[in-house]
């Protein structure tokens, strides 16, 4: 459904994504998980065709992305990380705006804004401006905005970043129920938790490389994915040098 | 109650002048009111009432200051003041709060101004038999000044709602007293030098006709002038009165009347276009047009660029009727120059469009909307100005070249937008902030977009040029003007919205690196 292959950027001298492969089968959540800096957004922005890769393909339901991109990118639904909205706009202009501007049609796009808002709990906020809305909020229009067009594949940057346990548990259904009827869901998170709970595939990005890949429980390896991620990210350096830290000033 | 304002009032006036950071800036406001107030009376002294090209100037100078008085309270900055919503808190009558403000406002250095501006006329016409008119003409227009100085302010105060949008108010004030003091300046240097008394009296005679200069040429207008110009004074002041009380009464029963506006029921400009990618994107354009101080600012600023080229080119020495032939070709030249960074504009929130699979020419289209609904606006008054410059027959060029500016430059800008994209201001930022690193890309996109523009319409200008000596050349101007235009547009959407799509992402990563 989404495959990755030999995909690789370059900021520079310095490389974000080096050689990364990845294949994610149909109706299944996958999980991107590494530390800060590892490359997880910089590789969802070229999936989603937001950053035009060095070198390598994205292929989607069989299209390549940064070859036909207007074909690929009307199968895709995409929540980045860290970029604006058009936040001067209503929840609900955003929706529309976002549904109307992959083909919706009037009633259609009114029609599905309502029932996601539902869906995510911001019926109710939707004649407010986005600027207005809280950081998780944000999150959730976003994702309302990224799944409006009913994409066959979801790439979603950190989705449950702030986003409060009432609201995330109520996305997480909906999206499970979008891969159980044969959506595709991408997402990145630094809740291990979460990702053990959610995903049925992992791959743990480091300093741009893939290190493990798999379902949740070849990846993991007999310990909780946590504990395997620590290892693979470099394990914990012995905390030194801070003896001062220990002394208490009165 | 008034004596209350009035203390409020001499309080802050002493307050500008302690010893701080504010002292050497009002001590500078202090010399400059000094200056301009003594050489209204050297000045007033000075006129010769049976000289038509005096007469004129006391005309001229006398609305021109009278404009500037209005708006000084402006130029100092709101944070201080006496604005009718400040007492929205006090169980106050609001009669006498208007009658205090009004009091409030004749004192310090509009109102003193103001008053020797009036002593000003006084003086001018001391020795003539319409001496007593004058006395009761210089009351009238003093007490206008202040008084529309004071609808100012509550206007200027209901503009502010930032610290950007009080630094533009500020701004535009301050640019109105310079132009204001320049035009005085250039009046009085073209009386001496004995130039262009002809362009002179003529603004006069216009000026007369106007609420603005009526009150200056009273003393000197025939019986049956006098006593129109004297009875439209006493109407237009007792207008101001009035509707000065209305207007405090209504500020204070809703102080927070700019804030209402904060929920949008259904989707506002989204029901009135229709459901395609150019329309909402057009919507969208009209929106942050209507909303972002980054647009507003250009909007609101715009009209003064043919204003300081018109006055640029008066005090060069050029007739003034012709110049009437520039100000809408100029303005159609910035507004459709102006969009040549549009896409900058929606920073990171580009990543909407680029990952959406809409056309290129779609966001090219919507983009234009807001621009070109704008410039049409440019349109009707032509007439008006065709027939200002006096020269025959020069509608059909002033129309085609104006709409051919336009639509040329939205073309270019099209094509600029996606293809010399630079970093911009982020949305919500002041008009005037600027980001951090701009680059040498800045100055070439804007410099070349604007030289495309007018090297497209060259052939149309040129005819146009043509057309002073031979009027025919008018109507060639004109269809050449307009043809250049809806070709290039046409053109510039569809060039331009491949380029976009084809650089869609780079123009993202551009965003998201500044």
């Amino acid at each position: 459904m989404l495959e990755v292959d030999g995909l690789r950027k370059a900021f520079g001298r310095a490389t974000a994504v080096d050689d990364v492969q990845l294949s994610v089968r149909q109706g299944s959540v996958f999980g991107f998980v590494g530390p800060n800096g590892a490359g997880k957004t910089t590789t969802l922005s070229m999936v989603a065709g937001l950053l035009r890769p060095d070198a390598g393909t994205v292929r989607v339901t069989g299209i390549d992305v940064w070859a036909e991109p207007a074909r690929a990118k009307s199968r895709i639904g995409v929540l980045p990380d860290r970029m604006r909205l058009f936040d001067r706009l209503t929840g609900a202009q955003m929706l529309y705006y976002t549904a109307v501007l992959h083909g919706l049609d009037r009633t259609t796009a009114v029609a599905r804004a309502d029932d996601l808002a539902v869906a995510l709990g911001l019926d109710g906020s939707l004649e407010r401006p986005v600027r207005d809305y809280s950081v998780g909020m944000v999150k959730k229009i976003s994702l309302a905005a990224a799944l409006v067009h009913s994409p066959a594949v979801l790439v979603l940057d950190e989705p449950f970043e702030s986003v409060d346990p009432v609201s995330t548990a109520q996305a997480v259904d909906l999206l499970r129920r979008y891969a159980a009827a044969g959506g595709t869901v991408v997402l990145s998170s630094h809740n291990m938790d979460l990702v053990e709970r959610v995903c049925d595939t992992v791959a743990v990005i480091v300093g741009g490389r893939i290190l493990a890949d798999g379902t949740i429980d070849e990846v993991r390896d007999g310990r909780s994915l946590e504990e395997r991620f620590v290892e693979l990210a470099g394990g914990r350096v012995a905390v030194e040098g801070l003896e001062w830290l220990t002394t208490f000033s009165a | 109650m008034v004596d209350h304002v009035l203390r409020l009032k001499l309080t802050l006036l002493g307050s500008a002048l302690r010893p701080g950071r504010g002292l050497l800036a009002a001590l500078a406001v202090l010399v400059l009111a000094g200056a301009v107030g003594t050489a209204v009376i050297v000045l007033a002294l000075a006129v010769d009432p049976s000289r038509a090209d005096h007469r004129a100037a006391v005309v001229v100078a006398g609305a021109a200051l009278a404009l500037g008085i209005a708006v000084a309270p402006l130029s100092a900055g709101l944070g201080s003041a006496l604005e009718p919503r400040r007492f929205a808190a006090f169980p106050l009558d609001p009669r006498r709060l208007a009658v205090s403000l009004a009091a409030a406002g004749a004192i310090g250095v509009p109102g003193a101004l103001a008053v020797v501006l009036a002593l000003g006329l006084v003086l001018a016409w001391a020795d003539e038999p319409t001496s007593v008119a004058a006395i009761i003409a210089g009351v009238l227009a003093a007490v206008a000044s202040i008084l529309v100085s004071q609808y100012l302010v509550a206007i200027g105060a209901l503009l502010a709602v930032s610290a950007a949008a009080r630094r533009a108010v500020t701004g535009v004030a301050r640019l109105i007293i310079v132009i204001v003091l320049t035009a005085v300046a250039v009046t009085v240097v073209s009386i001496i030098d004995g130039s262009a008394s002809e362009a002179l009296i003529g603004t006069a005679a216009l000026l007369a006709n106007t609420p603005m200069g009526m009150l200056w040429a009273v003393p000197g207008s025939d019986l049956a002038g006098l006593l129109a110009r004297l009875l439209g004074g006493i109407v237009m002041v007792g207008v101001l009165a009035v509707g000065w009380v209305w207007v405090v009464a209504r500020l204070l029963e809703a102080p927070q009347r700019t804030r209402t506006r904060t929920a949008t029921i259904g989707l506002g400009w989204f029901d009135l276009v229709p459901a395609t990618p150019a329309g909402v994107i057009a919507a969208r354009s009209m929106l942050y047009w209507a909303r972002d101080p980054r647009y507003r600012a250009v909007v609101l600023a715009l009209p003064l660029a043919p204003v300081l080229m018109m006055l640029a080119l008066a005090v060069a020495g050029s007739p003034l009727p012709p110049l009437w032939l520039l100000p809408l070709p100029v303005l159609a030249l910035f507004l459709g120059w102006f969009a040549h960074n549009d896409a900058a504009y929606d920073h990171t929130a580009l990543w909407v469009h680029v990952a959406a699979p809409l056309p290129g020419a779609a966001d090219r289209w919507g983009r234009c909307v807001p621009p070109l609904l704008l410039g049409l606006l440019l349109l009707p008054p032509a007439p008006l100005f065709a027939l200002w410059s006096g020269v025959d027959g020069v509608l059909p060029a002033l129309l085609g070249i104006t709409l051919g500016l336009l639509l040329t430059g939205l073309g270019v800008s099209s094509i600029a937008s996606a293809l010399g994209a630079y970093p911009a201001a982020r949305p919500g930022a002041g008009p005037f902030d600027q980001p951090p690193t701009l680059g040498s890309r800045a100055g070439w996109t804007q410099a070349l977009s604007l030289l495309a523009t007018l090297a497209l319409m060259a052939p149309a200008l040129v005819a146009a040029l043509w057309g002073v000596t031979e009027p025919a050349w008018f109507v060639v101007a004109g269809i050449a003007g307009v043809g250049t235009g809806i070709g290039m547009l046409l053109l510039g959407i569809v060039v331009g919205g491949r380029v976009f799509r084809a650089r869609a992402p780079e123009l993202l990563d551009l965003a998201q690196r500044s």
